[in-house]
Protein backbone atom coordinates (compact mmCIF):
# COMPACT_ATOMS: atom_id res chain seq x y z
CA UNK A 1 0.00 0.00 0.00
CA UNK A 2 1.24 3.48 -0.80
CA UNK A 3 1.81 6.06 1.92
CA UNK A 4 2.25 9.75 1.17
CA UNK A 5 4.11 11.84 3.73
CA UNK A 6 3.29 15.54 4.00
CA UNK A 7 6.53 17.56 4.07
CA UNK A 8 5.46 20.30 6.51
CA UNK A 9 3.66 20.35 9.85
CA UNK A 10 0.08 21.57 10.28
CA UNK A 11 -1.53 23.50 13.11
CA UNK A 12 -5.17 22.95 12.17
CA UNK A 13 -6.72 20.60 9.63
CA UNK A 14 -10.23 19.64 8.60
CA UNK A 15 -10.83 15.94 7.91
CA UNK A 16 -13.85 14.10 6.58
CA UNK A 17 -14.68 10.73 5.09
CA UNK A 18 -17.50 9.04 3.20
CA UNK A 19 -18.61 11.59 0.62
CA UNK A 20 -20.86 8.93 -0.93
CA UNK A 21 -21.63 11.10 -3.96
CA UNK A 22 -23.30 13.73 -1.77
CA UNK A 23 -22.10 16.86 -3.59
CA UNK A 24 -24.47 19.05 -1.57
CA UNK A 25 -22.94 18.06 1.75
CA UNK A 26 -19.44 18.24 0.30
CA UNK A 27 -19.95 21.83 -0.85
CA UNK A 28 -21.38 22.80 2.54
CA UNK A 29 -18.49 21.12 4.36
CA UNK A 30 -15.86 22.84 2.24
CA UNK A 31 -17.60 26.21 2.82
CA UNK A 32 -17.67 25.64 6.56
CA UNK A 33 -14.06 24.47 6.79
CA UNK A 34 -12.97 27.43 4.66
CA UNK A 35 -14.17 29.77 7.41
CA UNK A 36 -12.22 28.05 10.17
CA UNK A 37 -8.61 28.97 9.49
CA UNK A 38 -7.49 25.49 8.47
CA UNK A 39 -4.10 24.79 6.91
CA UNK A 40 -5.42 21.93 4.79
CA UNK A 41 -8.44 19.72 4.18
CA UNK A 42 -8.20 15.94 4.00
CA UNK A 43 -10.66 13.33 2.76
CA UNK A 44 -10.27 9.77 4.00
CA UNK A 45 -12.02 8.14 1.07
CA UNK A 46 -15.24 6.57 -0.25
CA UNK A 47 -16.20 9.25 -2.73
CA UNK A 48 -19.06 7.36 -4.34
CA UNK A 49 -21.89 5.05 -3.35
CA UNK A 50 -25.32 5.79 -1.87
CA UNK A 51 -25.89 9.18 -3.52
CA UNK A 52 -26.66 10.35 -7.09
CA UNK A 53 -24.46 11.63 -9.91
CA UNK A 54 -21.10 10.41 -8.63
CA UNK A 55 -19.10 12.60 -11.03
CA UNK A 56 -20.22 15.82 -9.34
CA UNK A 57 -17.97 15.51 -6.31
CA UNK A 58 -14.65 15.43 -8.19
CA UNK A 59 -14.55 19.06 -9.40
CA UNK A 60 -15.40 20.20 -5.86
CA UNK A 61 -12.65 18.09 -4.27
CA UNK A 62 -10.01 19.03 -6.79
CA UNK A 63 -11.04 22.69 -6.92
CA UNK A 64 -10.66 23.01 -3.15
CA UNK A 65 -7.30 21.23 -3.11
CA UNK A 66 -8.58 18.48 -0.85
CA UNK A 67 -5.87 15.91 -0.11
CA UNK A 68 -7.35 12.47 -0.46
CA UNK A 69 -6.68 8.88 0.36
CA UNK A 70 -8.25 5.89 -1.27
CA UNK A 71 -11.21 4.19 0.38
CA UNK A 72 -12.36 0.69 -0.46
CA UNK A 73 -15.06 2.12 -2.72
CA UNK A 74 -12.57 4.27 -4.63
CA UNK A 75 -10.24 1.34 -5.08
CA UNK A 76 -13.06 -0.88 -6.31
CA UNK A 77 -14.41 1.72 -8.77
CA UNK A 78 -10.92 2.60 -10.00
CA UNK A 79 -10.13 -1.03 -10.71
CA UNK A 80 -13.63 -1.99 -11.88
CA UNK A 81 -14.05 -4.66 -9.24
CA UNK A 82 -17.25 -6.68 -9.13
CA UNK A 83 -18.25 -5.34 -5.71
CA UNK A 84 -17.49 -2.46 -3.38
CA UNK A 85 -15.39 -4.42 -0.90
CA UNK A 86 -17.29 -2.70 1.91
CA UNK A 87 -16.82 -5.68 4.20
CA UNK A 88 -20.46 -6.58 4.73
CA UNK A 89 -21.19 -10.18 5.63
CA UNK A 90 -24.95 -10.01 5.83
CA UNK A 91 -27.21 -10.74 2.83
CA UNK A 92 -29.46 -7.73 3.42
CA UNK A 93 -26.48 -5.36 3.66
CA UNK A 94 -24.98 -6.85 0.52
CA UNK A 95 -28.26 -6.48 -1.38
CA UNK A 96 -28.24 -2.71 -0.96
CA UNK A 97 -24.48 -2.47 -1.45
CA UNK A 98 -24.84 -4.13 -4.86
CA UNK A 99 -27.48 -1.60 -5.96
CA UNK A 100 -25.27 1.34 -4.98
CA UNK A 101 -22.18 -0.12 -6.53
CA UNK A 102 -23.75 -0.94 -9.89
CA UNK A 103 -25.22 2.57 -10.10
CA UNK A 104 -21.93 4.25 -9.18
CA UNK A 105 -19.66 2.11 -11.35
CA UNK A 106 -21.83 2.78 -14.39
CA UNK A 107 -21.82 6.55 -13.90
CA UNK A 108 -18.26 7.41 -12.90
CA UNK A 109 -16.22 8.87 -15.75
CA UNK A 110 -13.00 7.10 -16.66
CA UNK A 111 -10.90 10.18 -15.87
CA UNK A 112 -12.27 10.19 -12.32
CA UNK A 113 -11.69 6.46 -11.99
CA UNK A 114 -8.08 6.98 -13.05
CA UNK A 115 -7.70 9.81 -10.54
CA UNK A 116 -9.03 7.67 -7.69
CA UNK A 117 -6.53 5.03 -8.71
CA UNK A 118 -3.70 7.47 -8.01
CA UNK A 119 -4.74 8.23 -4.44
CA UNK A 120 -2.49 6.88 -1.67
CA UNK A 121 -3.78 4.32 0.84
CA UNK A 122 -2.33 6.25 3.78
CA UNK A 123 -0.97 9.68 4.55
CA UNK A 124 1.44 10.62 7.28
CA UNK A 125 1.68 14.12 8.63
CA UNK A 126 2.76 16.15 11.64
CA UNK A 127 -0.04 17.84 13.55
CA UNK A 128 2.07 20.19 15.63
CA UNK A 129 4.15 17.77 17.66
CA UNK A 130 1.86 14.79 17.00
CA UNK A 131 2.73 12.22 14.33
CA UNK A 132 -0.53 11.31 12.63
CA UNK A 133 -1.47 8.47 10.30
CA UNK A 134 -4.50 8.96 8.08
CA UNK A 135 -6.22 5.83 6.78
CA UNK A 136 -9.64 4.71 5.57
CA UNK A 137 -10.90 1.84 7.77
CA UNK A 138 -7.91 1.10 9.94
CA UNK A 139 -4.15 1.25 9.36
CA UNK A 140 -4.11 -2.52 8.82
CA UNK A 141 -7.15 -3.01 6.60
CA UNK A 142 -8.93 -0.56 4.28
CA UNK A 143 -12.36 -2.09 4.94
CA UNK A 144 -12.03 -2.67 8.70
CA UNK A 145 -14.86 -1.17 10.73
CA UNK A 146 -13.74 0.65 13.87
CA UNK A 147 -16.86 1.33 15.96
CA UNK A 148 -16.66 2.99 19.33
CA UNK A 149 -18.25 0.12 21.25
CA UNK A 150 -16.15 -2.61 19.61
CA UNK A 151 -12.70 -1.03 19.52
CA UNK A 152 -10.99 -1.77 22.83
CA UNK A 153 -8.19 0.37 24.22
CA UNK A 154 -5.75 -2.51 23.80
CA UNK A 155 -6.47 -2.59 20.07
CA UNK A 156 -6.12 1.19 19.77
CA UNK A 157 -2.73 0.99 21.49
CA UNK A 158 -1.67 -1.84 19.20
CA UNK A 159 -2.70 0.04 16.06
CA UNK A 160 -0.84 3.16 17.24
CA UNK A 161 2.26 1.11 18.09
CA UNK A 162 2.23 -0.62 14.70
CA UNK A 163 1.62 2.68 12.88
CA UNK A 164 4.38 4.43 14.85
CA UNK A 165 1.98 7.32 15.38
CA UNK A 166 0.47 9.34 18.21
CA UNK A 167 -2.75 9.94 16.29
CA UNK A 168 -4.76 7.74 13.92
CA UNK A 169 -7.53 9.28 11.82
CA UNK A 170 -10.00 6.92 10.15
CA UNK A 171 -13.56 6.73 8.78
CA UNK A 172 -15.42 3.88 6.92
CA UNK A 173 -17.97 2.98 9.61
CA UNK A 174 -20.08 6.13 9.22
CA UNK A 175 -20.30 7.24 12.86
CA UNK A 176 -17.76 9.59 14.44
CA UNK A 177 -16.01 8.97 17.76
CA UNK A 178 -12.82 9.85 19.57
CA UNK A 179 -10.71 7.87 22.06
CA UNK A 180 -7.88 9.42 24.03
CA UNK A 181 -5.74 6.75 25.69
CA UNK A 182 -4.32 7.28 29.17
CA UNK A 183 -0.88 7.76 27.59
CA UNK A 184 -2.14 10.75 25.58
CA UNK A 185 -2.41 9.10 22.18
CA UNK A 186 -5.56 9.41 20.08
CA UNK A 187 -7.74 7.53 17.65
CA UNK A 188 -10.38 9.60 15.88
CA UNK A 189 -13.02 8.24 13.57
CA UNK A 190 -13.81 11.46 11.71
CA UNK A 191 -17.27 10.34 10.58
CA UNK A 192 -18.74 10.79 7.11
CA UNK A 193 -20.36 13.69 5.27
CA UNK A 194 -22.34 11.64 2.76
CA UNK A 195 -24.95 10.18 5.05
CA UNK A 196 -26.34 11.17 8.46
CA UNK A 197 -25.08 9.12 11.37
CA UNK A 198 -28.26 7.35 12.48
CA UNK A 199 -29.16 9.96 15.08
CA UNK A 200 -32.52 11.09 13.73
CA UNK A 201 -31.29 14.33 12.18
CA UNK A 202 -30.26 14.93 8.55
CA UNK A 203 -27.03 16.73 9.49
CA UNK A 204 -23.62 15.22 8.80
CA UNK A 205 -20.25 15.67 10.52
CA UNK A 206 -16.63 16.45 9.82
CA UNK A 207 -13.70 16.88 12.21
CA UNK A 208 -11.37 19.76 13.05
CA UNK A 209 -8.03 18.90 14.65
CA UNK A 210 -5.95 21.64 16.22
CA UNK A 211 -2.44 21.22 17.63
CA UNK A 212 -1.20 24.10 19.75
CA UNK A 213 2.31 23.93 21.19
CA UNK A 214 2.34 22.56 24.72
CA UNK A 215 -1.34 21.55 24.65
CA UNK A 216 -3.14 18.32 24.05
CA UNK A 217 -4.55 17.76 20.60
CA UNK A 218 -7.95 19.40 20.29
CA UNK A 219 -10.58 17.33 18.47
CA UNK A 220 -13.83 19.04 17.49
CA UNK A 221 -16.68 17.38 15.63
CA UNK A 222 -18.46 19.92 13.44
CA UNK A 223 -22.08 19.43 12.35
CA UNK A 224 -22.93 20.35 8.78
CA UNK A 225 -26.44 21.24 7.71
CA UNK A 226 -26.96 21.13 3.97
CA UNK A 227 -29.80 21.04 1.45
CA UNK A 228 -30.67 17.42 2.11
CA UNK A 229 -34.07 17.82 0.47
CA UNK A 230 -32.38 18.69 -2.85
CA UNK A 231 -30.26 15.57 -2.51
CA UNK A 232 -33.32 13.45 -1.71
CA UNK A 233 -35.14 14.70 -4.81
CA UNK A 234 -32.14 13.96 -7.02
CA UNK A 235 -31.95 10.45 -5.59
CA UNK A 236 -35.63 9.91 -6.33
CA UNK A 237 -35.16 11.18 -9.88
CA UNK A 238 -32.33 8.69 -10.31
CA UNK A 239 -34.54 5.88 -8.95
CA UNK A 240 -32.15 5.08 -6.14
CA UNK A 241 -33.69 2.90 -3.40
CA UNK A 242 -36.39 4.68 -1.38
CA UNK A 243 -34.71 3.30 1.72
CA UNK A 244 -31.67 5.47 0.97
CA UNK A 245 -33.82 8.54 0.42
CA UNK A 246 -35.59 7.96 3.72
CA UNK A 247 -32.23 8.00 5.50
CA UNK A 248 -31.30 11.31 3.90
CA UNK A 249 -34.58 12.87 5.02
CA UNK A 250 -34.90 11.38 8.51
CA UNK A 251 -31.33 10.78 9.64
CA UNK A 252 -32.13 7.17 10.53
CA UNK A 253 -30.26 4.34 8.83
CA UNK A 254 -32.54 1.93 7.03
CA UNK A 255 -29.84 -0.19 5.37
CA UNK A 256 -26.36 -1.44 6.27
CA UNK A 257 -27.78 -2.06 9.73
CA UNK A 258 -26.47 -5.56 10.17
CA UNK A 259 -22.87 -4.44 10.40
CA UNK A 260 -23.66 -2.25 13.43
CA UNK A 261 -22.66 -3.54 16.87
CA UNK A 262 -25.56 -3.96 19.27
CA UNK A 263 -24.90 -0.77 21.16
CA UNK A 264 -24.78 1.44 18.05
CA UNK A 265 -27.78 -0.39 16.56
CA UNK A 266 -29.81 0.20 19.71
CA UNK A 267 -29.47 3.96 19.29
CA UNK A 268 -31.15 3.98 15.88
CA UNK A 269 -34.78 3.58 14.89
CA UNK A 270 -34.36 0.36 12.86
CA UNK B 1 -4.51 -32.27 27.50
CA UNK B 2 -7.06 -33.37 24.96
CA UNK B 3 -9.73 -35.59 26.33
CA UNK B 4 -10.31 -38.70 24.24
CA UNK B 5 -13.62 -38.95 22.47
CA UNK B 6 -16.05 -41.44 23.95
CA UNK B 7 -16.76 -44.21 21.50
CA UNK B 8 -19.84 -43.60 19.39
CA UNK B 9 -20.15 -39.95 20.36
CA UNK B 10 -17.56 -38.38 18.17
CA UNK B 11 -15.69 -39.16 15.03
CA UNK B 12 -12.47 -37.31 14.45
CA UNK B 13 -11.51 -36.18 10.98
CA UNK B 14 -10.16 -38.82 8.66
CA UNK B 15 -6.46 -38.50 7.87
CA UNK B 16 -5.54 -36.31 4.94
CA UNK B 17 -4.63 -38.14 1.76
CA UNK B 18 -0.83 -37.95 1.67
CA UNK B 19 -0.81 -36.90 -1.96
CA UNK B 20 -2.79 -33.72 -1.37
CA UNK B 21 -0.60 -30.62 -1.06
CA UNK B 22 -1.81 -28.57 1.89
CA UNK B 23 -1.73 -24.80 2.19
CA UNK B 24 -0.11 -23.09 5.14
CA UNK B 25 -1.58 -19.75 6.15
CA UNK B 26 0.37 -17.00 7.89
CA UNK B 27 -1.04 -15.47 11.05
CA UNK B 28 -1.81 -11.75 10.70
CA UNK B 29 -2.99 -10.42 14.06
CA UNK B 30 -5.26 -11.56 16.86
CA UNK B 31 -8.69 -10.17 16.04
CA UNK B 32 -10.87 -12.69 17.88
CA UNK B 33 -10.32 -14.83 20.95
CA UNK B 34 -12.77 -17.72 21.37
CA UNK B 35 -13.23 -19.16 24.85
CA UNK B 36 -14.81 -22.63 24.94
CA UNK B 37 -15.76 -21.98 28.51
CA UNK B 38 -17.89 -25.04 29.20
CA UNK B 39 -15.94 -27.43 27.01
CA UNK B 40 -18.52 -29.74 25.48
CA UNK B 41 -20.97 -29.63 28.38
CA UNK B 42 -24.42 -28.70 27.08
CA UNK B 43 -28.02 -29.24 28.13
CA UNK B 44 -28.96 -29.93 24.49
CA UNK B 45 -27.57 -32.54 22.12
CA UNK B 46 -28.06 -31.12 18.63
CA UNK B 47 -27.67 -33.44 15.70
CA UNK B 48 -25.26 -31.15 13.85
CA UNK B 49 -23.13 -29.92 16.78
CA UNK B 50 -19.60 -29.08 15.64
CA UNK B 51 -18.05 -30.44 18.80
CA UNK B 52 -20.54 -33.15 19.75
CA UNK B 53 -21.56 -31.41 22.96
CA UNK B 54 -24.13 -32.92 25.24
CA UNK B 55 -25.32 -33.29 28.81
CA UNK B 56 -23.61 -36.56 29.68
CA UNK B 57 -19.89 -37.27 29.94
CA UNK B 58 -18.63 -34.24 28.04
CA UNK B 59 -15.45 -35.28 26.28
CA UNK B 60 -13.93 -31.85 26.93
CA UNK B 61 -14.15 -30.47 30.45
CA UNK B 62 -15.29 -26.92 31.30
CA UNK B 63 -12.50 -24.39 31.83
CA UNK B 64 -11.28 -23.18 35.17
CA UNK B 65 -12.25 -19.52 35.65
CA UNK B 66 -8.66 -18.55 36.40
CA UNK B 67 -7.50 -20.06 33.11
CA UNK B 68 -10.12 -18.03 31.26
CA UNK B 69 -9.02 -14.83 32.97
CA UNK B 70 -5.37 -15.50 32.15
CA UNK B 71 -6.12 -15.92 28.45
CA UNK B 72 -8.37 -12.84 28.38
CA UNK B 73 -5.68 -10.68 29.97
CA UNK B 74 -3.08 -11.94 27.50
CA UNK B 75 -5.40 -11.42 24.53
CA UNK B 76 -6.13 -7.84 25.59
CA UNK B 77 -2.41 -7.13 25.83
CA UNK B 78 -2.00 -8.52 22.31
CA UNK B 79 -4.59 -6.06 21.00
CA UNK B 80 -7.51 -8.45 20.54
CA UNK B 81 -10.61 -6.84 19.04
CA UNK B 82 -13.36 -9.19 20.21
CA UNK B 83 -13.83 -12.01 22.72
CA UNK B 84 -16.38 -14.79 22.24
CA UNK B 85 -17.63 -17.24 24.88
CA UNK B 86 -18.88 -20.56 23.62
CA UNK B 87 -19.13 -24.20 24.61
CA UNK B 88 -21.14 -26.37 25.07
CA UNK B 89 -23.64 -24.08 26.68
CA UNK B 90 -21.80 -21.17 28.36
CA UNK B 91 -24.58 -20.49 30.86
CA UNK B 92 -23.91 -23.86 32.47
CA UNK B 93 -20.63 -22.42 33.79
CA UNK B 94 -21.02 -21.41 37.42
CA UNK B 95 -18.97 -18.25 36.90
CA UNK B 96 -20.21 -17.18 33.49
CA UNK B 97 -21.51 -13.75 34.54
CA UNK B 98 -18.32 -12.72 36.41
CA UNK B 99 -16.27 -14.01 33.48
CA UNK B 100 -18.31 -11.99 30.97
CA UNK B 101 -17.88 -8.93 33.18
CA UNK B 102 -14.14 -9.55 33.37
CA UNK B 103 -13.86 -9.83 29.58
CA UNK B 104 -16.07 -6.78 28.99
CA UNK B 105 -13.69 -4.62 30.99
CA UNK B 106 -11.08 -5.36 28.35
CA UNK B 107 -12.82 -5.94 25.03
CA UNK B 108 -16.23 -6.22 23.37
CA UNK B 109 -17.63 -9.61 24.27
CA UNK B 110 -20.12 -11.99 22.72
CA UNK B 111 -21.67 -15.10 24.23
CA UNK B 112 -23.11 -17.90 22.07
CA UNK B 113 -25.99 -19.67 23.79
CA UNK B 114 -28.92 -21.92 23.06
CA UNK B 115 -31.01 -19.55 25.17
CA UNK B 116 -32.65 -22.25 27.25
CA UNK B 117 -31.19 -20.97 30.53
CA UNK B 118 -31.93 -17.29 29.93
CA UNK B 119 -34.89 -16.74 32.21
CA UNK B 120 -36.07 -13.33 33.41
CA UNK B 121 -33.37 -13.13 36.07
CA UNK B 122 -30.57 -14.05 33.68
CA UNK B 123 -31.85 -11.63 31.03
CA UNK B 124 -31.97 -8.89 33.63
CA UNK B 125 -28.44 -9.64 34.78
CA UNK B 126 -27.15 -9.56 31.20
CA UNK B 127 -28.94 -6.27 30.50
CA UNK B 128 -27.39 -4.75 33.62
CA UNK B 129 -23.98 -6.03 32.58
CA UNK B 130 -24.36 -4.55 29.09
CA UNK B 131 -25.60 -1.21 30.38
CA UNK B 132 -22.63 -0.81 32.70
CA UNK B 133 -19.98 -2.07 30.30
CA UNK B 134 -17.55 0.06 28.37
CA UNK B 135 -17.79 -2.13 25.29
CA UNK B 136 -20.60 -3.88 23.46
CA UNK B 137 -22.04 -7.11 24.88
CA UNK B 138 -23.65 -9.31 22.25
CA UNK B 139 -25.82 -12.38 22.86
CA UNK B 140 -26.13 -14.91 20.04
CA UNK B 141 -29.03 -17.30 20.42
CA UNK B 142 -28.97 -20.45 18.30
CA UNK B 143 -32.07 -21.61 16.49
CA UNK B 144 -31.87 -23.63 13.32
CA UNK B 145 -35.19 -23.42 11.54
CA UNK B 146 -38.10 -20.95 11.42
CA UNK B 147 -40.41 -23.93 11.78
CA UNK B 148 -40.65 -25.13 15.39
CA UNK B 149 -41.03 -28.81 14.57
CA UNK B 150 -38.15 -28.85 12.11
CA UNK B 151 -35.98 -26.93 14.53
CA UNK B 152 -36.70 -29.29 17.40
CA UNK B 153 -35.84 -32.35 15.34
CA UNK B 154 -32.32 -30.94 15.27
CA UNK B 155 -32.08 -29.22 18.63
CA UNK B 156 -34.42 -31.22 20.84
CA UNK B 157 -38.02 -30.93 22.10
CA UNK B 158 -38.92 -27.44 23.29
CA UNK B 159 -35.68 -25.85 22.02
CA UNK B 160 -37.52 -23.57 19.58
CA UNK B 161 -39.93 -22.18 22.16
CA UNK B 162 -37.21 -21.65 24.74
CA UNK B 163 -34.80 -19.94 22.32
CA UNK B 164 -37.47 -17.59 21.06
CA UNK B 165 -38.45 -16.85 24.65
CA UNK B 166 -34.86 -15.89 25.45
CA UNK B 167 -34.72 -13.59 22.42
CA UNK B 168 -37.93 -11.88 23.54
CA UNK B 169 -36.72 -11.49 27.13
CA UNK B 170 -33.41 -9.98 25.99
CA UNK B 171 -35.04 -7.60 23.50
CA UNK B 172 -37.51 -6.47 26.15
CA UNK B 173 -34.54 -5.37 28.25
CA UNK B 174 -32.86 -3.38 25.50
CA UNK B 175 -30.42 -6.01 24.28
CA UNK B 176 -30.49 -6.94 20.61
CA UNK B 177 -29.74 -10.65 20.43
CA UNK B 178 -28.50 -12.15 17.19
CA UNK B 179 -30.36 -15.24 16.05
CA UNK B 180 -27.70 -17.60 14.76
CA UNK B 181 -28.71 -20.43 12.46
CA UNK B 182 -26.85 -23.00 10.44
CA UNK B 183 -27.42 -23.77 6.77
CA UNK B 184 -28.60 -27.25 7.66
CA UNK B 185 -29.83 -30.01 5.43
CA UNK B 186 -32.42 -28.39 3.18
CA UNK B 187 -34.56 -31.46 2.67
CA UNK B 188 -38.12 -30.50 3.40
CA UNK B 189 -37.48 -26.83 2.69
CA UNK B 190 -39.67 -25.13 0.11
CA UNK B 191 -38.04 -24.62 -3.32
CA UNK B 192 -36.16 -21.35 -3.38
CA UNK B 193 -36.71 -20.84 0.31
CA UNK B 194 -34.85 -17.82 1.56
CA UNK B 195 -33.76 -19.01 4.95
CA UNK B 196 -32.46 -15.62 6.00
CA UNK B 197 -35.72 -13.87 5.13
CA UNK B 198 -37.81 -16.54 6.86
CA UNK B 199 -35.79 -16.26 10.07
CA UNK B 200 -36.02 -12.49 9.92
CA UNK B 201 -39.77 -12.71 9.38
CA UNK B 202 -40.03 -15.08 12.33
CA UNK B 203 -38.39 -12.50 14.57
CA UNK B 204 -40.59 -9.68 13.27
CA UNK B 205 -43.70 -11.81 13.79
CA UNK B 206 -42.53 -12.50 17.32
CA UNK B 207 -42.46 -8.79 18.11
CA UNK B 208 -38.71 -8.29 17.71
CA UNK B 209 -38.34 -4.75 16.36
CA UNK B 210 -34.69 -4.94 15.35
CA UNK B 211 -34.21 -8.44 14.01
CA UNK B 212 -30.63 -9.63 13.67
CA UNK B 213 -29.82 -12.90 11.91
CA UNK B 214 -26.52 -14.61 11.29
CA UNK B 215 -26.19 -17.70 9.12
CA UNK B 216 -23.37 -20.19 9.42
CA UNK B 217 -22.49 -23.14 7.22
CA UNK B 218 -22.50 -26.67 8.54
CA UNK B 219 -19.01 -28.00 9.15
CA UNK B 220 -17.91 -31.63 8.69
CA UNK B 221 -16.73 -31.98 12.26
CA UNK B 222 -18.18 -33.23 15.52
CA UNK B 223 -21.52 -34.96 14.85
CA UNK B 224 -21.25 -34.03 11.15
CA UNK B 225 -17.76 -35.48 10.71
CA UNK B 226 -17.23 -37.35 7.48
CA UNK B 227 -19.85 -35.36 5.58
CA UNK B 228 -17.81 -33.59 2.94
CA UNK B 229 -14.99 -31.13 3.20
CA UNK B 230 -11.37 -31.46 2.21
CA UNK B 231 -8.02 -29.77 2.36
CA UNK B 232 -7.16 -26.37 0.96
CA UNK B 233 -4.22 -26.46 -1.44
CA UNK B 234 -1.64 -23.67 -1.85
CA UNK B 235 -3.20 -22.74 -5.21
CA UNK B 236 -6.64 -22.44 -3.62
CA UNK B 237 -5.28 -20.28 -0.80
CA UNK B 238 -3.51 -18.00 -3.27
CA UNK B 239 -6.87 -17.28 -4.92
CA UNK B 240 -8.47 -15.70 -1.84
CA UNK B 241 -7.73 -12.84 0.50
CA UNK B 242 -6.06 -14.45 3.54
CA UNK B 243 -8.05 -12.28 5.96
CA UNK B 244 -11.15 -14.12 4.72
CA UNK B 245 -10.00 -17.18 6.63
CA UNK B 246 -10.38 -16.78 10.36
CA UNK B 247 -7.36 -18.94 11.17
CA UNK B 248 -5.29 -15.92 10.09
CA UNK B 249 -6.85 -13.74 12.79
CA UNK B 250 -8.39 -15.95 15.49
CA UNK B 251 -7.42 -18.39 18.18
CA UNK B 252 -9.56 -20.47 20.53
CA UNK B 253 -8.79 -21.56 24.06
CA UNK B 254 -10.28 -24.57 25.79
CA UNK B 255 -9.37 -27.05 28.45
CA UNK B 256 -6.36 -28.60 26.81
CA UNK B 257 -4.73 -25.54 25.36
CA UNK B 258 -4.87 -23.15 22.45
CA UNK B 259 -6.57 -24.10 19.17
CA UNK B 260 -6.39 -22.73 15.66
CA UNK B 261 -10.02 -21.59 15.31
CA UNK B 262 -13.42 -21.94 17.00
CA UNK B 263 -14.53 -24.76 14.70
CA UNK B 264 -11.60 -26.98 15.64
CA UNK B 265 -11.46 -25.86 19.29
CA UNK B 266 -10.85 -28.79 21.58
CA UNK B 267 -9.91 -31.26 18.84
CA UNK B 268 -6.41 -32.66 18.69
CA UNK B 269 -6.38 -31.74 15.00
CA UNK B 270 -6.81 -28.08 15.88
CA UNK B 271 -4.34 -27.90 18.73
CA UNK B 272 -1.52 -25.35 18.41
CA UNK B 273 1.91 -25.96 19.89
CA UNK B 274 2.34 -23.59 22.81
CA UNK B 275 0.65 -22.96 26.13
CA UNK B 276 0.05 -19.22 25.81
CA UNK B 277 -1.68 -17.29 23.06
CA UNK B 278 1.53 -15.47 22.27
CA UNK B 279 3.24 -18.76 21.52
CA UNK B 280 0.57 -19.81 19.02
CA UNK B 281 0.38 -16.78 16.73
CA UNK B 282 2.24 -18.51 13.93
CA UNK B 283 1.28 -20.22 10.67
CA UNK B 284 -1.20 -23.07 10.52
CA UNK B 285 -2.06 -25.76 7.99
CA UNK B 286 -5.43 -25.90 6.23
CA UNK B 287 -5.55 -29.67 6.37
CA UNK B 288 -8.84 -30.38 8.14
CA UNK B 289 -12.02 -31.16 6.14
CA UNK B 290 -13.65 -28.16 7.83
CA UNK B 291 -11.03 -25.86 6.26
CA UNK B 292 -12.56 -26.34 2.83
CA UNK B 293 -15.93 -25.09 4.08
CA UNK B 294 -14.35 -21.84 5.30
CA UNK B 295 -12.52 -21.46 2.00
CA UNK B 296 -15.65 -22.15 -0.06
CA UNK B 297 -18.06 -19.98 1.90
CA UNK B 298 -15.82 -17.19 3.16
CA UNK B 299 -17.84 -17.52 6.31
CA UNK B 300 -16.61 -16.18 9.61
CA UNK B 301 -17.81 -17.26 13.03
CA UNK B 302 -17.54 -13.63 14.16
CA UNK B 303 -20.67 -11.50 14.46
CA UNK B 304 -20.10 -9.43 11.32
Amino acid sequence: MTTLTEPSAFRRIAVFGGVYANAHALAATLDDAGRRDVDAVFCLGDLGGFGPHPDRVFPLLRGAGVRGIQGNYDQAIALGHTDCGCGYTDPRDNHYARISYAYTLGRTASEHRRWMGTLPAHRRLALGEHAALLCHGSPRATAEFLWESTTPDGLVARLLDDARAQVILCTHSGIKWHRRLADGRHLVNVGVIGRPENDGTPRVWYTLLTAERGRDLDVEFVPVHYDHEALAREMEAEALPPEFVETVRTGWWTTCLEVLPGRERARGRF
Amino acid sequence: MDAPAPAGRLTLAPPVAPAAPVATIAFRHLTALWVQVTGTLCNLQCTHCINASGPREPWLAPMEAETVRRHVVEAAALGVKEIYFTGGEPFLHAEILPLLAFALERAPTTVLTNGTLIDDAAAGALAALAAGARYSLEIRVSLDDPDAARNDVVRGPGAFRRALGAIRRLEARGLLPILTATELDRRGAAPGEDRYARLRDLLLASGIRKPRVKLLPVFPVGRMAGRGGGVVTPEMLAAVEPSRLQCSESRAVATGGVYVCPILSGFPAGRMAGATLGETLGPSRLDHPACLVCWQTGSSCRNA
